[in-house]
């Protein structure tokens, strides 16, 4: 679709491929996100094997977006930066969580391993605490051999037991491939 | 008009629409309207009410879909107007009960310019004002509805139920309505 093509993306590692690839054999039909680097070829592969990808203006957006895709009988998927999950926590906590809208959120992390923007740190380091306060839990994935299970997984306990569950791409994802 | 009045116009003309309330008056008021009526209504996530109504109107497009948000409701989520605009759902309306004032705090004054329908406009949506319950109806009925109709709501009463729901009965009833 025209909005991702847009996108400058890198070539999607193999991980990344995967990742898609079982999202959309999993059942999900759109994904909604802000745009960031480290996201675009995952949104990009998403979009090729034909996800929709809804670029919006903000992450509270995508999560109020993805409870209503939700909530009128769809499956969809949220990507977004971990800076990005500041913007989202009232809409996390007061929205999808308390009606059991669950879905998978695809969180790339920043201000950890190799960061060197101080200013990305504070939420880098907080991120998946501030999940965990929620009753969110939150998977890492650090290994490309780990990408089906976690995937398969997070999608089951967000359709199934209708949590919003977190894959959380970890720095070591992309520093190894 | 006041919020129950309009939004009683709203559901008369489209009584087979989805509809998305946000938190506060307009939780309250299409309570009040529809008998506690199976619809979405948000207790929280204040600015997302219409991000949420697109989402529920990009998974059924052949449904119509109603937002009904307050005017600070909006205010606080503006930049999914421009979501809005960019969105292959012609099929959905928002309805904004606009009387200038934070209800749901305590009625504190919004404190900016009202220019709700111009910016609507100006991002090619098909925008109106409505004063009267039959301009409602004029806006949202018909076979091409308005994309954005601002309510004028010059009485501020509170409209009554409370706009604190249950969440899980909310979205269980919402799921069934939905897929009806």
């Amino acid at each position: 679709m025209t909005e991702v093509a847009l996108v400058d993306a890198p070539a999607a590692p193999a991980w990344s491929r995967e990742l898609a690839r079982r999202l959309v054999d999993g059942g999900v039909e759109v994904a909604a996100w802000v745009p960031d680097k480290r996201l675009a070829p995952l949104a990009a592969e998403l979009d090729a094997i034909g996800a929709e990808v809804r670029t919006l203006t903000r992450e509270e957006e995508c999560v109020g977006y993805a409870a209503g895709f939700r909530a009128a009988g769809g499956t969809p998927v949220v990507l977004m930066q971990c800076s990005g999950l500041g913007n989202a926590v009232n809409a996390l906590s007061s929205l999808a969580v308390p009606y059991g809208l669950g879905f998978v959120v695809v969180l790339s992390m920043r201000g950890t391993l190799g960061e060197r923007n101080p200013a990305q740190v504070p939420l880098g380091r907080t991120a998946v605490g501030m999940l965990s306060l929620l009753g969110i839990q939150s998977f890492s994935l650090r290994s490309p051999e780990d990408v089906t299970a976690v995937t398969d997984g997070a999608l089951a306990l967000a359709d199934g037991a209708r949590e919003v569950s977190a894959i959380v791409l970890e720095p070591e994802l992309s520093l190894g491939s | 008009m006041n919020a129950t009045s309009a939004v009683g116009a709203i559901v008369r003309a489209v009584p087979e629409a989805l509809l998305v309330a946000s938190l506060g008056t307009a939780t309250s008021a299409l309570r009040a309207a529809t008998d506690d009526g199976p619809h979405l209504y948000l207790g929280g996530a204040m600015g997302s009410a219409l991000a949420t109504a697109v989402g529920v109107a990009e998974k059924r497009p052949e449904r119509r879909v109603v937002a009904i948000l307050g005017d600070g409701e909006l205010l606080m989520g503006a930049s999914s107007l421009w979501t809005l605009a960019g969105s292959r759902a012609r099929h959905l309306t928002v309805a904004v009960l606009s009387d200038g004032h934070y209800s749901i705090t305590g009625g504190q004054p919004l404190g900016v310019q009202p220019a709700f329908v111009e910016v609507a406009a100006a991002l090619g949506l098909d925008a109106v004002r409505a004063d009267t319950e039959g301009q409602v109806a004029n806006a949202l009925g018909g076979p091409e509805p308005c994309a954005f109709v601002e309510i004028r709501c010059d009485e501020r009463d509170w409209p009554g139920p409370s706009p604190f729901v249950d969440p899980p009965i909310v979205r269980w009833r919402f799921e069934h309505a939905a897929r009806a």
